[in-house]
Protein backbone atom coordinates (compact mmCIF):
# COMPACT_ATOMS: atom_id res chain seq x y z
CA UNK A 1 0.00 0.00 0.00
CA UNK A 2 1.47 3.35 -0.96
CA UNK A 3 2.02 6.10 1.54
CA UNK A 4 0.16 9.40 1.18
CA UNK A 5 1.88 11.34 3.92
CA UNK A 6 4.66 10.69 6.43
CA UNK A 7 5.45 12.48 9.68
CA UNK A 8 8.99 12.05 10.96
CA UNK A 9 9.87 13.15 14.46
CA UNK A 10 7.52 16.11 14.24
CA UNK A 11 7.37 18.65 17.04
CA UNK A 12 5.51 21.94 17.56
CA UNK A 13 5.99 24.32 20.45
CA UNK A 14 4.00 27.28 21.62
CA UNK A 15 5.35 30.07 23.77
CA UNK A 16 3.48 30.39 27.01
CA UNK A 17 3.61 33.66 28.82
CA UNK A 18 4.88 33.31 32.37
CA UNK A 19 5.13 37.00 33.23
CA UNK A 20 5.08 40.30 31.37
CA UNK A 21 8.35 39.75 29.54
CA UNK A 22 9.00 36.07 30.08
CA UNK A 23 7.80 33.31 27.89
CA UNK A 24 8.63 29.64 28.00
CA UNK A 25 8.52 27.02 25.32
CA UNK A 26 5.82 24.46 25.65
CA UNK A 27 5.86 21.51 23.29
CA UNK A 28 2.30 20.76 22.19
CA UNK A 29 3.48 17.72 20.26
CA UNK A 30 6.94 16.20 19.99
CA UNK A 31 8.67 13.18 18.48
CA UNK A 32 5.62 12.24 16.47
CA UNK A 33 6.17 9.78 13.66
CA UNK A 34 3.59 7.87 11.66
CA UNK A 35 2.36 7.51 8.13
CA UNK A 36 -0.98 7.90 6.44
CA UNK A 37 -1.47 5.27 3.74
CA UNK A 38 -3.39 5.90 0.55
CA UNK A 39 -6.98 4.78 0.71
CA UNK A 40 -7.05 4.00 4.41
CA UNK A 41 -9.12 5.54 7.18
CA UNK A 42 -6.78 6.37 10.00
CA UNK A 43 -8.21 7.21 13.40
CA UNK A 44 -6.47 9.52 15.86
CA UNK A 45 -7.50 9.07 19.47
CA UNK A 46 -6.32 10.75 22.64
CA UNK A 47 -7.68 12.66 25.59
CA UNK A 48 -8.34 16.39 25.56
CA UNK A 49 -5.15 18.40 25.37
CA UNK A 50 -3.17 15.47 23.95
CA UNK A 51 -2.21 17.53 20.90
CA UNK A 52 -4.76 16.24 18.41
CA UNK A 53 -5.76 19.62 17.00
CA UNK A 54 -2.13 20.67 16.56
CA UNK A 55 -1.54 17.39 14.78
CA UNK A 56 -4.47 17.99 12.44
CA UNK A 57 -3.09 21.43 11.58
CA UNK A 58 0.22 19.84 10.68
CA UNK A 59 -1.51 17.25 8.49
CA UNK A 60 -3.58 19.97 6.83
CA UNK A 61 -0.45 21.98 6.04
CA UNK A 62 -1.81 24.98 7.95
CA UNK A 63 1.05 24.87 10.44
CA UNK A 64 4.69 24.03 9.74
CA UNK A 65 6.44 21.87 12.36
CA UNK A 66 9.25 23.42 14.44
CA UNK A 67 11.22 20.21 14.20
CA UNK A 68 10.99 17.08 12.14
CA UNK A 69 9.64 16.71 8.63
CA UNK A 70 6.37 16.13 6.84
CA UNK A 71 6.60 14.31 3.53
CA UNK A 72 3.64 14.70 1.24
CA UNK A 73 3.07 12.36 -1.67
CA UNK A 74 -0.34 13.85 -2.48
CA UNK A 75 -1.33 17.34 -3.49
CA UNK A 76 -4.01 18.33 -1.01
CA UNK A 77 -5.03 17.48 2.52
CA UNK A 78 -7.67 19.58 4.16
CA UNK A 79 -9.95 19.75 7.13
CA UNK A 80 -13.57 19.03 6.52
CA UNK A 81 -15.14 22.30 7.61
CA UNK A 82 -18.69 23.53 7.36
CA UNK A 83 -19.51 27.09 6.28
CA UNK A 84 -15.89 28.14 5.80
CA UNK A 85 -15.58 31.87 5.16
CA UNK A 86 -19.32 32.46 4.73
CA UNK A 87 -20.43 36.10 4.71
CA UNK A 88 -23.93 36.77 6.12
CA UNK A 89 -24.91 39.44 3.60
CA UNK A 90 -23.91 37.47 0.54
CA UNK A 91 -26.33 35.18 -1.28
CA UNK A 92 -26.15 31.43 -0.76
CA UNK A 93 -24.79 30.89 -4.23
CA UNK A 94 -22.02 33.49 -3.90
CA UNK A 95 -21.09 32.03 -0.53
CA UNK A 96 -20.89 28.58 -2.08
CA UNK A 97 -18.48 29.88 -4.74
CA UNK A 98 -16.38 31.78 -2.21
CA UNK A 99 -16.22 28.91 0.25
CA UNK A 100 -15.38 26.41 -2.47
CA UNK A 101 -12.53 28.61 -3.67
CA UNK A 102 -11.19 29.01 -0.14
CA UNK A 103 -11.22 25.22 0.15
CA UNK A 104 -8.97 25.03 -2.86
CA UNK A 105 -11.34 24.46 -5.75
CA UNK A 106 -10.76 26.47 -8.89
CA UNK A 107 -13.51 28.88 -9.83
CA UNK A 108 -14.44 26.91 -12.94
CA UNK A 109 -14.61 23.68 -10.95
CA UNK A 110 -16.93 25.12 -8.33
CA UNK A 111 -19.15 26.66 -10.99
CA UNK A 112 -19.36 23.28 -12.66
CA UNK A 113 -20.33 21.55 -9.44
CA UNK A 114 -22.77 24.23 -8.31
CA UNK A 115 -25.95 22.42 -9.52
CA UNK A 116 -24.85 19.41 -7.47
CA UNK A 117 -24.37 21.57 -4.36
CA UNK A 118 -27.78 23.19 -4.78
CA UNK A 119 -29.46 19.83 -5.24
CA UNK A 120 -27.71 18.23 -2.28
CA UNK A 121 -28.52 21.14 -0.01
CA UNK A 122 -32.22 21.14 -1.05
CA UNK A 123 -32.30 24.93 -1.09
CA UNK A 124 -34.04 25.49 -4.42
CA UNK A 125 -34.63 29.15 -5.22
CA UNK A 126 -33.55 30.21 -1.74
CA UNK A 127 -29.97 29.81 -3.00
CA UNK A 128 -30.19 33.39 -4.35
CA UNK A 129 -31.36 34.84 -1.03
CA UNK A 130 -28.87 36.37 1.42
CA UNK A 131 -27.29 33.77 3.68
CA UNK A 132 -28.31 35.66 6.82
CA UNK A 133 -31.99 34.97 6.06
CA UNK A 134 -31.45 31.19 6.18
CA UNK A 135 -32.62 29.01 9.03
CA UNK A 136 -29.98 27.08 10.98
CA UNK A 137 -30.95 23.97 9.06
CA UNK A 138 -30.56 25.66 5.67
CA UNK A 139 -27.17 27.04 6.68
CA UNK A 140 -25.96 23.61 7.70
CA UNK A 141 -27.25 22.03 4.51
CA UNK A 142 -25.53 24.53 2.26
CA UNK A 143 -22.30 24.34 4.25
CA UNK A 144 -22.31 20.58 4.11
CA UNK A 145 -23.10 20.56 0.40
CA UNK A 146 -20.14 22.83 -0.35
CA UNK A 147 -17.75 20.90 1.88
CA UNK A 148 -18.64 17.71 0.11
CA UNK A 149 -17.87 19.09 -3.33
CA UNK A 150 -14.36 20.04 -2.28
CA UNK A 151 -12.61 16.75 -2.72
CA UNK A 152 -9.08 16.86 -1.31
CA UNK A 153 -6.72 13.86 -1.62
CA UNK A 154 -6.75 13.46 2.14
CA UNK A 155 -9.84 14.42 4.13
CA UNK A 156 -9.20 15.40 7.73
CA UNK A 157 -12.22 15.08 9.97
CA UNK A 158 -12.39 16.61 13.42
CA UNK A 159 -15.24 15.04 15.32
CA UNK A 160 -17.97 16.25 12.99
CA UNK A 161 -20.52 13.70 11.94
CA UNK A 162 -23.93 14.59 10.71
CA UNK A 163 -25.14 18.16 10.68
CA UNK A 164 -28.46 19.83 10.14
CA UNK A 165 -32.00 19.37 11.35
CA UNK A 166 -33.78 16.10 11.97
CA UNK A 167 -34.56 15.42 8.33
CA UNK A 168 -31.16 16.30 6.96
CA UNK A 169 -29.03 14.68 9.65
CA UNK A 170 -29.43 11.06 8.44
CA UNK A 171 -28.60 12.20 4.91
CA UNK A 172 -25.44 14.05 5.94
CA UNK A 173 -24.35 11.23 8.25
CA UNK A 174 -24.84 8.72 5.47
CA UNK A 175 -22.93 10.85 2.95
CA UNK A 176 -20.12 11.27 5.44
CA UNK A 177 -19.89 7.56 6.23
CA UNK A 178 -19.96 6.68 2.56
CA UNK A 179 -17.04 8.97 1.94
CA UNK A 180 -15.07 7.66 4.91
CA UNK A 181 -15.57 4.01 4.02
CA UNK A 182 -14.88 4.60 0.31
CA UNK A 183 -11.42 4.50 -1.18
CA UNK A 184 -10.66 8.02 0.04
CA UNK A 185 -7.76 8.62 2.36
CA UNK A 186 -9.28 9.87 5.59
CA UNK A 187 -7.82 10.88 8.93
CA UNK A 188 -10.46 11.12 11.61
CA UNK A 189 -10.12 12.51 15.10
CA UNK A 190 -12.89 11.31 17.35
CA UNK A 191 -13.99 10.26 20.80
CA UNK A 192 -16.78 8.18 19.41
CA UNK A 193 -15.60 4.58 19.91
CA UNK A 194 -18.38 2.80 18.00
CA UNK A 195 -17.72 5.08 15.04
CA UNK A 196 -13.98 4.45 15.19
CA UNK A 197 -14.54 0.71 15.36
CA UNK A 198 -16.87 0.91 12.39
CA UNK A 199 -14.84 3.15 10.08
CA UNK A 200 -11.13 3.06 10.90
CA UNK A 201 -8.55 0.69 9.44
CA UNK A 202 -5.77 1.71 11.81
CA UNK A 203 -5.34 3.92 14.84
CA UNK A 204 -2.78 6.35 16.17
CA UNK A 205 -3.04 6.96 19.90
CA UNK A 206 -1.66 10.30 21.05
CA UNK A 207 -1.08 11.20 24.68
CA UNK A 208 0.78 14.18 26.17
CA UNK A 209 1.88 15.30 22.73
CA UNK A 210 3.44 12.07 21.63
CA UNK A 211 2.45 8.77 20.03
CA UNK A 212 1.69 6.00 22.52
CA UNK A 213 0.73 3.34 20.01
CA UNK A 214 0.05 2.82 16.32
CA UNK A 215 -1.65 -0.17 14.76
CA UNK A 216 -4.81 -2.25 14.66
CA UNK A 217 -8.00 -0.79 15.98
CA UNK A 218 -9.20 -3.37 18.50
CA UNK A 219 -6.09 -3.85 20.66
CA UNK A 220 -5.45 -0.10 20.85
CA UNK A 221 -9.03 0.69 21.78
CA UNK A 222 -8.87 -1.98 24.48
CA UNK A 223 -5.70 -0.40 25.91
CA UNK A 224 -7.13 3.07 25.59
CA UNK A 225 -10.25 2.15 27.55
CA UNK A 226 -8.20 0.64 30.40
CA UNK A 227 -7.70 3.06 33.27
CA UNK A 228 -4.01 3.66 33.84
CA UNK A 229 -2.26 4.31 37.10
CA UNK A 230 0.31 7.01 37.59
CA UNK A 231 -1.45 9.62 35.46
CA UNK B 1 -3.41 26.94 -7.66
CA UNK B 2 -4.61 30.28 -8.80
CA UNK B 3 -4.74 32.67 -5.85
CA UNK B 4 -5.55 35.62 -8.08
CA UNK B 5 -9.06 34.20 -8.55
CA UNK B 6 -9.56 34.01 -4.78
CA UNK B 7 -8.22 37.53 -4.27
CA UNK B 8 -10.50 39.01 -6.90
CA UNK B 9 -13.60 37.07 -5.92
CA UNK B 10 -13.13 37.78 -2.22
CA UNK B 11 -12.59 41.47 -2.96
CA UNK B 12 -15.81 41.52 -4.95
CA UNK B 13 -17.62 39.53 -2.23
CA UNK B 14 -16.46 41.88 0.54
CA UNK B 15 -17.54 44.96 -1.41
CA UNK B 16 -20.84 43.36 -2.32
CA UNK B 17 -21.44 42.26 1.25
CA UNK B 18 -20.65 45.72 2.59
CA UNK B 19 -22.97 47.36 0.07
CA UNK B 20 -25.90 45.07 0.81
CA UNK B 21 -25.82 46.06 4.44
CA UNK B 22 -27.57 49.35 3.64
CA UNK B 23 -30.87 49.91 1.85
CA UNK B 24 -29.35 51.85 -1.03
CA UNK B 25 -26.21 49.74 -1.13
CA UNK B 26 -23.69 50.77 -3.77
CA UNK B 27 -25.09 54.29 -3.95
CA UNK B 28 -23.44 55.02 -0.62
CA UNK B 29 -20.05 54.77 -2.29
CA UNK B 30 -20.99 57.91 -4.21
CA UNK B 31 -23.09 59.65 -1.62
CA UNK B 32 -20.67 59.19 1.25
CA UNK B 33 -17.73 60.95 -0.42
CA UNK B 34 -20.04 63.65 -1.76
CA UNK B 35 -21.29 64.32 1.76
CA UNK B 36 -17.73 64.19 3.04
CA UNK B 37 -16.54 66.72 0.50
CA UNK B 38 -19.61 68.91 1.01
CA UNK B 39 -18.86 69.13 4.71
CA UNK B 40 -15.43 70.57 3.99
CA UNK B 41 -16.86 72.84 1.33
CA UNK B 42 -19.36 74.25 3.77
CA UNK B 43 -16.85 74.59 6.55
CA UNK B 44 -13.90 76.08 4.72
CA UNK B 45 -15.39 77.31 1.46
CA UNK B 46 -18.36 79.23 2.79
CA UNK B 47 -17.90 79.40 6.54
CA UNK B 48 -14.42 79.92 7.84
CA UNK B 49 -12.92 81.38 4.67
CA UNK B 50 -9.47 80.67 5.93
CA UNK B 51 -6.37 79.61 4.05
CA UNK B 52 -7.13 81.50 0.87
CA UNK B 53 -9.40 80.93 -2.13
CA UNK B 54 -8.22 77.52 -3.12
CA UNK B 55 -8.13 76.08 0.34
CA UNK B 56 -11.02 73.64 -0.19
CA UNK B 57 -9.42 72.23 -3.32
CA UNK B 58 -6.08 72.08 -1.57
CA UNK B 59 -7.68 70.19 1.30
CA UNK B 60 -9.62 67.71 -0.85
CA UNK B 61 -6.55 66.83 -2.92
CA UNK B 62 -4.87 65.87 0.32
CA UNK B 63 -7.78 64.29 2.16
CA UNK B 64 -8.92 61.88 -0.50
CA UNK B 65 -5.58 60.19 -1.19
CA UNK B 66 -5.01 60.26 2.57
CA UNK B 67 -8.29 58.46 3.23
CA UNK B 68 -7.29 55.74 0.78
CA UNK B 69 -3.93 55.43 2.49
CA UNK B 70 -5.12 55.42 6.08
CA UNK B 71 -8.07 53.05 5.77
CA UNK B 72 -5.99 50.59 3.75
CA UNK B 73 -3.11 50.56 6.19
CA UNK B 74 -5.33 50.59 9.26
CA UNK B 75 -7.66 47.78 8.12
CA UNK B 76 -4.88 45.98 6.30
CA UNK B 77 -2.71 45.78 9.41
CA UNK B 78 -5.52 43.86 11.15
CA UNK B 79 -6.31 41.61 8.20
CA UNK B 80 -4.40 38.51 9.30
CA UNK B 81 -5.24 38.84 12.98
CA UNK B 82 -8.92 39.26 12.10
CA UNK B 83 -8.98 36.12 9.95
CA UNK B 84 -8.11 33.73 12.77
CA UNK B 85 -11.14 31.53 12.13
CA UNK B 86 -10.39 31.17 8.45
CA UNK B 87 -6.67 30.50 8.55
CA UNK B 88 -7.02 27.98 11.35
CA UNK B 89 -9.21 25.87 9.13
CA UNK B 90 -7.64 26.08 5.72
CA UNK B 91 -4.24 26.92 4.31
CA UNK B 92 -4.11 30.25 2.54
CA UNK B 93 -0.96 32.17 1.70
CA UNK B 94 -1.27 34.99 4.21
CA UNK B 95 -0.26 37.77 1.82
CA UNK B 96 -3.66 37.50 0.14
CA UNK B 97 -5.41 38.86 3.26
CA UNK B 98 -3.89 42.37 3.30
CA UNK B 99 -4.03 42.35 -0.50
CA UNK B 100 -7.83 41.93 -0.42
CA UNK B 101 -8.20 44.81 2.05
CA UNK B 102 -6.01 47.07 -0.08
CA UNK B 103 -7.98 46.18 -3.20
CA UNK B 104 -11.39 46.90 -1.65
CA UNK B 105 -10.14 50.28 -0.48
CA UNK B 106 -8.61 50.94 -3.89
CA UNK B 107 -11.94 50.30 -5.58
CA UNK B 108 -13.59 52.79 -3.24
CA UNK B 109 -10.87 55.35 -4.00
CA UNK B 110 -11.36 54.84 -7.72
CA UNK B 111 -15.06 55.62 -7.24
CA UNK B 112 -14.28 58.78 -5.30
CA UNK B 113 -11.58 60.08 -7.64
CA UNK B 114 -13.91 60.98 -10.55
CA UNK B 115 -16.16 62.76 -8.05
CA UNK B 116 -13.18 64.76 -6.82
CA UNK B 117 -12.28 65.63 -10.39
CA UNK B 118 -15.83 66.80 -11.10
CA UNK B 119 -15.78 68.92 -7.94
CA UNK B 120 -12.45 70.48 -8.99
CA UNK B 121 -13.72 71.22 -12.50
CA UNK B 122 -16.91 72.79 -11.19
CA UNK B 123 -14.75 74.79 -8.81
CA UNK B 124 -12.83 76.25 -11.75
CA UNK B 125 -9.67 74.14 -12.01
CA UNK B 126 -8.36 73.59 -15.54
CA UNK B 127 -7.62 70.21 -17.09
CA UNK B 128 -4.15 69.90 -18.54
CA UNK B 129 -1.88 67.23 -19.96
CA UNK B 130 -0.23 67.04 -16.55
CA UNK B 131 -3.30 65.24 -15.23
CA UNK B 132 -1.99 62.11 -16.93
CA UNK B 133 0.55 62.12 -14.11
CA UNK B 134 -2.29 60.89 -11.91
CA UNK B 135 -1.94 57.43 -13.43
CA UNK B 136 1.58 57.12 -12.14
CA UNK B 137 0.72 58.65 -8.76
CA UNK B 138 -2.12 56.18 -8.26
CA UNK B 139 0.07 53.25 -9.20
CA UNK B 140 2.81 54.46 -6.89
CA UNK B 141 0.43 55.02 -4.00
CA UNK B 142 -1.12 51.59 -4.58
CA UNK B 143 2.26 49.91 -4.16
CA UNK B 144 3.13 52.05 -1.14
CA UNK B 145 -0.15 51.10 0.55
CA UNK B 146 0.12 47.46 -0.42
CA UNK B 147 3.63 47.10 0.95
CA UNK B 148 2.85 48.91 4.22
CA UNK B 149 -0.42 47.03 4.79
CA UNK B 150 1.35 43.72 4.14
CA UNK B 151 4.25 44.54 6.40
CA UNK B 152 2.08 45.65 9.32
CA UNK B 153 -0.35 42.75 8.87
CA UNK B 154 2.55 40.30 9.26
CA UNK B 155 3.76 41.90 12.49
CA UNK B 156 0.48 42.64 14.30
CA UNK B 157 -0.36 38.96 15.03
CA UNK B 158 2.97 38.60 16.87
CA UNK B 159 2.84 41.97 18.61
CA UNK B 160 -0.88 42.72 19.07
CA UNK B 161 -0.02 45.86 21.05
CA UNK B 162 1.07 47.47 17.78
CA UNK B 163 -2.59 47.96 16.93
CA UNK B 164 -2.72 51.00 19.21
CA UNK B 165 0.55 52.38 17.90
CA UNK B 166 -0.61 52.08 14.32
CA UNK B 167 -3.84 53.98 14.92
CA UNK B 168 -2.07 56.81 16.69
CA UNK B 169 0.85 56.67 14.29
CA UNK B 170 -1.57 57.23 11.41
CA UNK B 171 -3.09 60.23 13.17
CA UNK B 172 0.37 61.73 13.63
CA UNK B 173 1.32 60.91 10.06
CA UNK B 174 -1.77 62.74 8.80
CA UNK B 175 -0.50 65.95 10.38
CA UNK B 176 3.03 65.32 9.11
CA UNK B 177 1.82 64.73 5.57
CA UNK B 178 0.48 68.18 4.88
CA UNK B 179 -3.13 67.19 4.51
CA UNK B 180 -4.27 70.37 6.25
CA UNK B 181 -1.46 72.75 5.54
CA UNK B 182 1.17 73.41 2.93
CA UNK B 183 4.46 71.84 3.97
CA UNK B 184 6.18 74.15 1.48
CA UNK B 185 5.61 77.00 3.88
CA UNK B 186 7.75 75.37 6.53
CA UNK B 187 11.47 75.80 6.58
CA UNK B 188 14.47 74.70 8.55
CA UNK B 189 15.10 71.26 10.00
CA UNK B 190 11.44 70.31 10.13
CA UNK B 191 11.01 70.89 6.40
CA UNK B 192 14.04 68.70 5.70
CA UNK B 193 12.69 65.96 7.98
CA UNK B 194 9.25 66.03 6.40
CA UNK B 195 10.70 65.81 2.91
CA UNK B 196 11.55 62.19 3.74
CA UNK B 197 7.90 61.38 4.36
CA UNK B 198 6.68 59.54 1.24
CA UNK B 199 3.01 60.30 1.97
CA UNK B 200 3.73 64.04 2.14
CA UNK B 201 5.56 63.84 -1.17
CA UNK B 202 2.71 61.96 -2.79
CA UNK B 203 0.11 64.43 -1.57
CA UNK B 204 2.27 67.27 -2.82
CA UNK B 205 2.45 65.52 -6.19
CA UNK B 206 -1.36 65.21 -6.38
CA UNK B 207 -1.62 68.95 -5.77
CA UNK B 208 1.06 69.74 -8.35
CA UNK B 209 -0.85 67.79 -10.96
CA UNK B 210 -4.45 68.72 -10.14
CA UNK B 211 -4.13 72.27 -8.86
CA UNK B 212 -0.90 73.74 -10.21
CA UNK B 213 -1.01 72.01 -13.60
CA UNK B 214 2.60 71.00 -13.47
CA UNK B 215 4.49 67.72 -13.52
CA UNK B 216 5.31 66.34 -10.09
CA UNK B 217 8.93 66.40 -8.97
CA UNK B 218 10.79 63.51 -10.55
CA UNK B 219 13.24 63.21 -7.69
CA UNK B 220 10.41 63.05 -5.14
CA UNK B 221 8.66 60.29 -7.03
CA UNK B 222 11.92 58.41 -7.49
CA UNK B 223 12.44 58.63 -3.74
CA UNK B 224 8.92 57.30 -3.03
CA UNK B 225 9.45 54.46 -5.52
CA UNK B 226 12.69 53.55 -3.78
CA UNK B 227 11.12 53.85 -0.34
CA UNK B 228 8.53 51.19 -1.22
CA UNK B 229 11.30 48.61 -1.59
CA UNK B 230 11.87 48.59 2.19
CA UNK B 231 8.41 47.50 3.40
CA UNK B 232 7.97 45.34 0.30
CA UNK B 233 11.20 43.42 0.94
CA UNK B 234 10.44 43.09 4.66
CA UNK B 235 6.94 41.78 3.89
CA UNK B 236 8.27 39.29 1.39
CA UNK B 237 10.78 38.04 3.93
CA UNK B 238 8.22 37.83 6.76
CA UNK B 239 5.62 36.06 4.67
CA UNK B 240 8.05 33.55 3.24
CA UNK B 241 9.46 32.63 6.65
CA UNK B 242 6.31 32.88 8.78
CA UNK B 243 3.52 31.84 6.42
CA UNK B 244 2.80 28.62 8.31
CA UNK B 245 3.58 29.97 11.78
CA UNK B 246 0.85 32.60 12.10
CA UNK B 247 -1.70 30.06 13.36
CA UNK B 248 0.47 29.55 16.43
CA UNK B 249 -0.30 33.02 17.69
CA UNK B 250 -3.84 33.68 16.48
Amino acid sequence: MSVALTLEDVGVFYRRRTSLFNREKHWAIRHISFEVRSGETLGVIGRNGAGKSTLLKILAGILAPDEGTVKREVATASLLTINLGFLPHLSGIDNAILSGMLMGLSKSMILEKLPQVIEFSELGDAINEPYRTYSAGMKARLGFGVSFTADPDIILVDEVLGVGDRDFRPKSTRAMKEKITSNKTVVIVSHNEPLIRETCDRLVWVENGTVVATGDVDPILADYARPRSGR
Amino acid sequence: MNYLDIILFKTWADLRSEASRAYIGFLWWFIEPVLYMSAFYLLFGLGLRMGGDNFVHFLLCGLIPWKWFSSSVSNGSQSIAASAGLINQVYLPKFILPTIVVLTNTVKFLVILPILIVVLLIGGEQVSVHWFGLLYLILLQFFLIWSLASFTSAIVPFVPDLKYLIENGLLLLMFLSGVFFDLGRLDGDIAVALSYNPVALLIQAYRDVLLANQWPSVSDLAYVSGFIIIPAALSWWLFSSLDKKFVKVI
